[in-house]
Parts: structure tokens; sequence; C-alpha cells
């Protein structure tokens, strides 16, 4: 391996942000496949450090300070990877808090653990409205899409975008996950979503799930 | 021997007083009147001339011995403040006297829960051997008394049978029991030669200790105090436990109840620091109460431990003795609510009482008569939590985190901040407290503590392989223990 790949897995497993970001720039300055950094650098490390989560030695904010740090080197890694015709590897994932909830903390959780499991996690952010988020389905074609609300007063905002991705016609093509404090399985059936996971841990079990991805066999 | 492993000890920064420094005194001036005026039972006329040659009033007749408050003042002065309980690994010796807090497993519990079955039966020294491996491999664990009683074997038999299996299944401190006389307590002095390489090697490095037992109200065995003496002649510290039982053995108010244990204890070791003077031992007020309905031992352990784990500390700290107290009470006979409550309540009175080197009664369960594995296990946990909790709160530059507030500012997070990844492995985790989410623990078919500390005890008894003893040190404790039965058969 690319010695400096090697380097590029060292910073992001031992969250060192400055020497990450800079040796992501120094590999596409000095052409190196953009593929490569993306596989070998970057999603495999992801990758590890959810082993490593699963085997209980990194705890979750060593996983949300990864996620951050992957966030800046794929910034830097993925134009080159579009501009060499690559594709980008995984299923897509659009996370998104809903319509008048400023809360995004467990969204983002679960986008960094989601990330360790070699999901691509596409954020929308937060008070995001219905027909953002219909847009971005359309244009990006996501696999799964995860909806939070932390509050009981926006929780009913989830089933408004469920519908307004019906009126769309995009709800066959994308599943559904939503999460936040008050929301229960039962909810997420009243609402015809595709599931609900009550922790980020558990949210890749059940996106896994929804991707069909073959890894499930764990849960 | 393996370097890094390290035994855990509780330290104190808190400590709850219960008894005013008049109340204090009041206890002890009674205690000294009741050993005056009352004295104590022993049978054994050797020890009771020498007591009476040091000044206490003997009546060999009726076998009691009354002490002048001087004298058991002067003699209870020698016992020393600190000293070691060596282990067969250094690295786990036990200093006593310096601060510490060490669990030990209890001693002797007539019953075992089965690991297979959860049903309660007689134990056996297979039992003793897998509770001993167990307890070898728990860091919180530091002192080994032989959790259950060995009946498989003759009782003379017990105390060697006993030490033979701590001594040969962990590398821990090992204190013996079962020793009903001095001829007991030589066959373990012997062994405990054996294994810590001759006399003075065992002085100098005191890996087996002993401990024995008043009689409530007021009353030693000779045979008993005989081999707590021969223990001290060995170099071997030998601790004192009294068990008088509110209502039956000891008066009903918690005041009376402590003094007459305290005069028990005090007793004890006024006796053996005449016998032999400078003697290594230790306090060892164990609270037990009568059920005012069944008139057994009061299962449902309550205020009254609690209170009692408090003045005891005091007194110990009063005398500047070391003290062992028991650090779990509870009448539940499973690992529910009521254990779960008992436990932790009475280790929090242990934890705040600011004393107790040596914490007992890991492992036990109603009313410490029966042992559990898994109790080991949940009671290690606890043990832990309290670790933690009397580390008390550091409030330094880095633990206030200016720099880091102002770093994440309004509406950010703390999660990806290299400040918490610092300092979160210093937040306590538990091993057996649920924490599941609801949906994970009713997809894990709603597991309890107690069935997670199963598995855990089936995982390190598959697993773990203490060090064993040289070949030929087994071979000769063998033979010890042979012809400690043979001397048996001949005298009786």
């Amino acid at each position: 391996m690319d010695d400096r790949i090697a380097a590029l897995r060292e910073a992001l497993i031992t969250l060192d942000e400055e020497t990450a970001v800079a040796v992501t720039n120094e590999l596409i300055d000095g052409g190196t496949d953009p593929q490569a950094v993306m596989q070998g650098g970057l999603a495999e490390t992801m990758l590890e450090i959810g082993r490593r989560w699963t085997a209980g030695d990194m705890f979750l904010p060593e996983v949300v300070a990864a996620a951050e740090i992957f966030k800046r080197c794929n910034d830097i890694v993925e134009p080159a990877l579009l501009a060499a015709g690559g594709k980008v590897l995984g299923h897509k994932v659009l996370t998104a808090t809903v319509k008048g909830d400023l809360h995004d903390l467990g969204k983002n959780m679960v986008g960094a653990m989601l990330k360790t499991a070699g999901f691509e996690v596409v954020d929308l952010g937060k008070d995001v409205p219905t027909e953002t988020i219909v847009e971005a389905v359309r244009e990006m074609e996501p696999t799964i899409l995860g909806l939070s609300s932390l509050l009981t007063t926006t929780v009913p905002e989830q089933r408004n975008v469920i519908q307004a991705l019906d009126a769309a016609g995009l709800r066959r093509g994308v599943k559904i996950m939503v999460g936040g404090a008050p929301v229960t399985q039962e909810w997420a059936v009243e609402i015809g979503a595709d599931g609900f996971a009550p922790s980020a841990p558990e949210a890749v079990e059940l996106a896994l799930r929804l991707a069909g991805d073959e890894r499930l066999a764990k849960a | 021997m393996s370097a890094e492993r390290r035994i855990r000890m509780m330290r104190r920064r808190l400590t709850i007083e219960v008894l005013s420094d008049d109340d204090l005194e009041r206890i002890h001036r009674a205690t000294l009147t009741v050993l005056e005026r009352v004295g104590i039972a022993i049978s054994s006329e050797r020890i009771l001339r020498a007591l009476g040659d040091a000044g206490g009033t003997v009546d060999l007749e009726t076998g009691r011995v009354r002490f002048p408050a001087a004298m058991v003042e002067g003699m209870v002065a020698l016992a020393p403040s600190r000293y070691m309980l060596a282990a067969r690994d250094p690295a786990l010796d036990l200093q006593i006297g310096e601060g510490n807090g060490y669990l030990s497993l209890d001693g002797c519990a007539a019953e075992i829960v089965d690991l297979d079955t959860g049903r309660r039966r007689l134990p056996t020294k297979a039992d003793l051997v897998q509770a001993t491996r167990l307890a070898d491999a728990v860091e919180e664990v530091s002192c080994l008394w032989p959790c259950v009683a060995v009946t498989d074997v003759q009782p003379h038999l017990q105390g060697v049978h006993q030490t033979h299996a701590q001594l040969a299944n962990s590398t821990k401190h090992v204190t013996a029991m079962s020793t009903f006389s001095a001829r007991d307590a030589r066959a373990v002095v012997e062994m405990a030669r054996v294994v810590a390489g001759g006399s003075e090697a065992l002085r100098a490095r005191p890996i087996v200790s002993g401990v024995q037992c008043s009689i409530g109200p007021l009353t030693y065995e000779g045979d008993v105090m005989e081999a707590a003496v021969e223990f001290a002649e060995a170099g071997l510290p030998c601790g004192f436990v009294a068990m008088a039982n509110g209502t039956a053995t000891a008066p009903t108010t918690l005041a009376g109840h402590l003094v007459a244990v305290n005069a028990e204890l005090l007793g004890g070791i006024a006796t053996l620091e005449t016998l032999v003077p400078g003697a290594a031992t230790y306090y060892g007020p164990y609270r037990a109460f009568t059920d005012l309905r069944s008139g057994g031992i009061d299962l449902a352990w309550g205020p009254e431990g609690f209170l009692f784990e408090l003045a005891a500390a005091q007194l110990a700290r009063r005398y500047e003795l070391p003290m062992n107290i028991l650090g779990f009470g509870t009448g539940a006979k499973t690992q529910d609510w009521q254990a779960g409550a008992q436990h932790a309540i009475s280790l929090m009175g242990v934890a705040v009482a600011g004393e107790a080197d040596l914490i007992s009664a890991t492992g036990t369960g109603y009313g410490s008569r029966v042992f559990a594995f898994e109790n080991v296990l949940l009671d290690a946990e606890l043990f832990d939590l309290t670790c933690h909790l009397l580390e008390g709160i550091s409030v330094d530059d880095e633990a206030l985190a200016f720099d880091v507030i102002e770093a994440v500012g309004p509406g950010g997070h703390f999660l990806a901040q290299a400040h918490t990844r610092a300092h979160m492995r210093e937040l306590w985790m538990p091993r057996f407290f649920g924490r599941d989410t609801w949906e994970g623990w009713e997809a894990a078919a709603r597991p309890e503590p107690r069935d997670l500390a199963h598995e855990r005890v089936r995982e390190i008894l598959a697993e773990h392989q203490p060090e064993p003893l040289d070949e030929e040190v087994e071979r000769e404790l063998l033979r010890i223990i042979d012809a400690h039965q043979k001397e048996g058969a001949h005298h009786g």
C-alpha cells in the first residue's frame, strides 16, 4: 500500500484531523487515483472504526469525530473522483431533521455510525422544509431517506414528508427510516415508514436491512 | 506472574460520622466496664493463665477473665495499624492500614447455588476451586476467604482442604478458615510455609492469614483462640470477627449492640496481643440482627445495618485498628431488586464510613448463608461503581473546560471534541446494569443483569487459568493434608 494512504488511514483512525486533511490534499494534488484514496484510505478506515465500535474499543464520540474528519477529507476527494468519472461507493443515505426542529445531534450520530458501515451519507441539515427533502430525493436517488425529529410537536412532519414523496411519485424508489425520541415502531408503521431504530447503532442494522445488505446476517 | 494485572481498591474522600465524640467515648467506656466487670469466657487454661500473669483477673473454674481497663488499652495499642497481607504474586499484595478498601470473598457459606441447576445445595471442594478461580480473575476481588465451606471432607480437615484449594487456584492473598484448634492452624501454617519458601520467607511475606470468630455474648472457644495464637506466632496476621446478633446474643439497642461487639473484639485482640505482642490483627464488627417473628437472622437487612457500619468504622478509627466489615447484606435468594438495593445500600455505608481495610460478604445472599457465582460479579460491579463515586469531582482548568465550551459555542456539540475523547474514558461504564434500548432489550429476550453475569461467570470459568503451584509444592501440600488426616485419626 502507498505509504501516504497508510498515513491517511492512521491519521483518520487516531482522529488526527489536521494530518488527515493535509495527507488527503497531498494525495489528490500528487495525482494519486482518487478511487484508491476514497476506498483504501477513507472508506476502509471507517469500516475499521465500525469494527472497533462493535468490539467496544471505540465509543460514539470517537465515531462522530471520525465522521467529521471523513467529511472534510471527502470534500477534497469527491470532486477529483467525479472528475475522473469514478463512482461513489456504497448505498446512499439522505438524512434530514424535519421542518421546525433544530435538534440534529441524534441524526448526526446516526450519520456517523452509518459511515462506519460503508454508507455514503448526505446530510441536508436541520429544520429542512418538506419540498427541499422531496427535491433532494428526486435528484440524488438515495437508497434510504432518514428523517429525524426530537419534538412531539415536529414529529408529524415525518408523515408530511412521506405523503409529499408519495404525491411526487417518489415514495416507491426510496426506503424511509424514522427516528427521534418520540418515535416508536408503532408510529413508523402508522405513517408508512419502512423502519424505526431507537439508537444510532441500531439504525445501522436497520439501514443494512433496508438496503438488503448481506452483512445483516449479524442481526 | 502477570505484571500488568492489578487489583482494584477503594480510596476514600468522604466520611460520614453518625456518633458524636461524646457518643464514641461513652461506648468506649461502657466497653471497658463490660470487660472489667463481666469479662469474657475463654475455655483454655493456657491462655487464661497467660492473661492472669499479665494482670487479668482469672477464674479458671468458670473459664472467665476480667480485664483491667489499662490492660485492654495497653494491649490493643500493641496491635499494628499497618501491615501487609502478601500474595503469591507480589503485584497483588494488600497494604493494610493505608486507607485502601479491599474487597474480600466471604467465609464458608453453608450452601451454594449450583451454576447449572440454579438450586442450592451443599458445597464441595470442587466448588471452592471454581469460586477461587473466578475470584482470581476478577480484579475487584483482592482477598480470598474460602467462600464456601468444603463439606465433602471430615470437619477437622476442612481448614487444610480449603487452604489447599485457595492456594492452588489463585495468586491473591488467602485467608484460612475452619481452623478449629492449634493443630489445625499448625497444618495451615505448614502449608503456607511450603508455598512461601520457608518460615522466614512466610514471616516476611505472609501470603496466608487467619481469622477467628467470637461467640456472642462474650465468649471465645479456647481451641479457636489457641489457633489464633498459633498463626500469630508464625508471623501470620489473624483477625477477629464478632457476629453478635442484636436482640438474641447482643442487646436490641444499637448502642448496646455496639458495646457487646466491641467488648468481644477488644477482648479477643487484647488476648492475642498479650500472648503474642505486636501480632498483626484486625477489628471485624460483623452486624447481625434477629428477626422478631422467626427468631432467625433478620433477612430484611435495613437501616440498622447501615448505621452499624458507620459507627463501627468510628470505633476502629478510635483504636487505630485495621477493620474488616461486611460490605453486603441481603435476605434475597436471587439477584433481584431486593438483592441489588440491599447490596448497594450496605456497600455505600462501608464506602462513606471512612474506614474498612477489608470488605467482606462478596458473592453472598440469603443472610450470607448462600454463595452464588453470579453475585461475585454483580458485587464487583457495585464495588467498581462505588470506587468511582468516591473519586469525587476534579475541579481544575482542564476539568472546568472553558476552552472547549468556547470552541463549541452556542448550538454546537461536544461529541467530536478532543477534550471529550481525552476524558470520556474516566466515566463509569457498567458491565451488567442494563443499558439497552427497550427494543434491543426485547430483541435479546429481556436479559436481566443476573443473566449477563451468569454468562460472564461461564466465560471466565471456561477461559481463566490461574498461575499453578509448582508440582513439588503441590505434592507437599497433599502430603501435609494426608499427615493431618492421619494425626486426626490417631487423636480423634
